[in-house]
């Protein structure tokens, strides 16, 4: 067994059963929170999910810098695994949101709320980093354009963040509040639920990249032997 | 700078040789500007709530049909190569292809804005206001344009790609200040009250024009 798949299993194993014992703490041992009741156990799993969302986007965007720097396409399969371990977990984070968002604030959606937005907007653009991706036929143009999109989709955003002074009038900070006012026990199932996301993260983000880097070892033997161009 | 303006003509004689492609962009202006009309006469909201919004989404669509076909007809008509050989920077190529399609863009506000005023007759105390916001969020939204109409042209989608491609990133940047700004204008502001949206607006045409200059490079190479 190689050292990387060694690596991996244990990484396995570890996401596994902190994924178990943070289900375990967020469903039974957090207390009820005080004015949002049993539905704030979503937020664990919310934020988590969000999370890793956002480090699969940060990393695509890095990854896709250091290609362009090296033209190394070893960086290319590293920032479209991330891209798209990042839109499987922002899926979730903008599903499980609204299930709490309805119970709390009667709505499913604050439009005026700037990180909403931006979570929306991030999904839309590594959606359409996917499907350009998937529409462009040459491999090294593949990894050029995708590489070029990712870095005007994610240059915006700090930009974005400081126009939030600018439409700040129309939208209240929520998620800050609630954090702030988490108890000891539902920080602790927090911080093992959020640990147990990253390892999840760390272990289809190795695996993913060695499933793409097969790929493209057998689409590199298929030319070879003179089979169907990729 | 000389290449840019060889660039520059080389596509603007393009542009008005197509007669039919300008005139289907106008009628396209007319149809979506008809349509919001239609679909507002039923309801019949305040017509300063509704404006902007119809204002900016017909020119954001009616400018990303006029922008598909930039650099997609040199991939079509085998001419890229050629522009490529040619011994000038891919920048210049950028930078021409920009300017040309800002007049083109203009050219097409100028009658979606005269044929809005006709559809939605909103008054507009600063006119100076308005325009100076529009002749900003075009900037911005030209420059992106024109760098993902590049990315755009080596797929094998048509127009549907830059559609997918841009309105993300519109979406943040351009979209959301454009819109506030200009519904200020005409709940009846001035340019003095629209100073921040102005700013921002600037700031993000900046960055699109940085970011085309430095990765034009790489979108047009092997």
């Amino acid at each position: 067994m190689r050292p990387l798949d060694k690596v991996r299993i244990t990484l396995l194993v570890v996401a596994a059963i902190l994924t178990l014992v943070s289900i375990y703490l967020a469903v039974l041992y957090a207390p009820t929170h005080t004015t949002m009741g049993d539905v704030q156990r979503i937020f664990y799993f919310h934020v988590s999910s969000a999370w890793v969302a956002y480090m699969g986007f940060g990393l695509t965007f890095v990854t896709s810098l250091l290609y362009m720097k090296t033209k190394d396409l070893k960086w290319d399969v590293y920032a479209y695994s991330s891209a798209q371990i990042g839109v499987v977990f922002c899926t979730l984070a903008i599903t499980t949101g609204p299930m709490w968002a309805k119970a709390v604030w009667g709505v499913y959606w604050r439009w005026e709320d700037l990180k909403l937005m931006m979570t929306l907007v991030l999904w839309l653009v590594f959606i359409a980093y996917l499907v350009l991706r998937a529409n462009v036929q040459s491999r090294r143009k593949k990894a050029n354009l995708s590489a070029v999109f990712s870095i005007i989709g994610l240059i915006c955003i700090p930009l974005s963040f400081a126009a939030n002074r600018l439409w700040s009038q129309y939208h209240p900070t929520v998620i800050a509040t609630e954090e702030g006012s988490l108890q000891a026990s539902m920080g602790f199932s927090f911080g093992i639920a959020l640990l147990a996301f990253t390892i999840l993260f760390i272990y289809i983000l190795l695996t993913k990249i060695e499933i793409e880097t097969m790929r493209e070892t057998v689409e590199e033997l298929k030319q070879k032997v003179g089979g169907r161009h990729g | 700078m000389s290449a840019v303006k060889a660039i520059f003509l080389k596509e603007l004689r393009v542009e008005v040789r197509n007669v039919q492609a300008i005139s289907s962009y106008l009628l396209l202006t007319v149809l979506i500007l008809a349509t919001f009309r239609f679909a507002f006469a039923a309801t019949d909201p305040p017509m300063d709530q509704i404006a902007a919004p119809i204002l900016w989404i017909t020119i954001f669509f009616c400018g990303m049909f006029s922008l598909t076909p930039t650099y997609k007809r040199e991939v079509e008509n085998e001419t890229l190569d050629g522009l490529l050989l040619a011994p000038i920077s891919r920048s210049s190529i950028f930078f021409g292809k920009l300017l040309a399609t800002l007049v083109v863009i203009f050219g097409m506000e100028f009658f979606a804005i005269f044929l809005f005023f006709g559809f939605f007759p909103v008054e507009v105390p600063d006119l100076l206001a308005l325009f100076a916001l529009v002749a900003i969020g075009t900037f911005g939204f030209v420059a992106l344009s024109n760098l993902i109409s590049a990315i755009s042209a080596n797929t094998s989608l048509g127009a549907i790609i830059l559609f997918v491609l841009m309105i993300p990133i519109l979406l943040f940047s351009v979209v959301m200040s454009a819109v506030g700004g200009t519904a200020r204008i005409f709940a009846g502001d001035g340019i003095g009250e629209v100073v921040d949206e102005l700013r921002l607006l600037t700031a993000f045409a900046v960055i699109f024009f940085a970011t085309g200059y430095l990765l034009i490079e790489y979108v047009l190479g092997d």
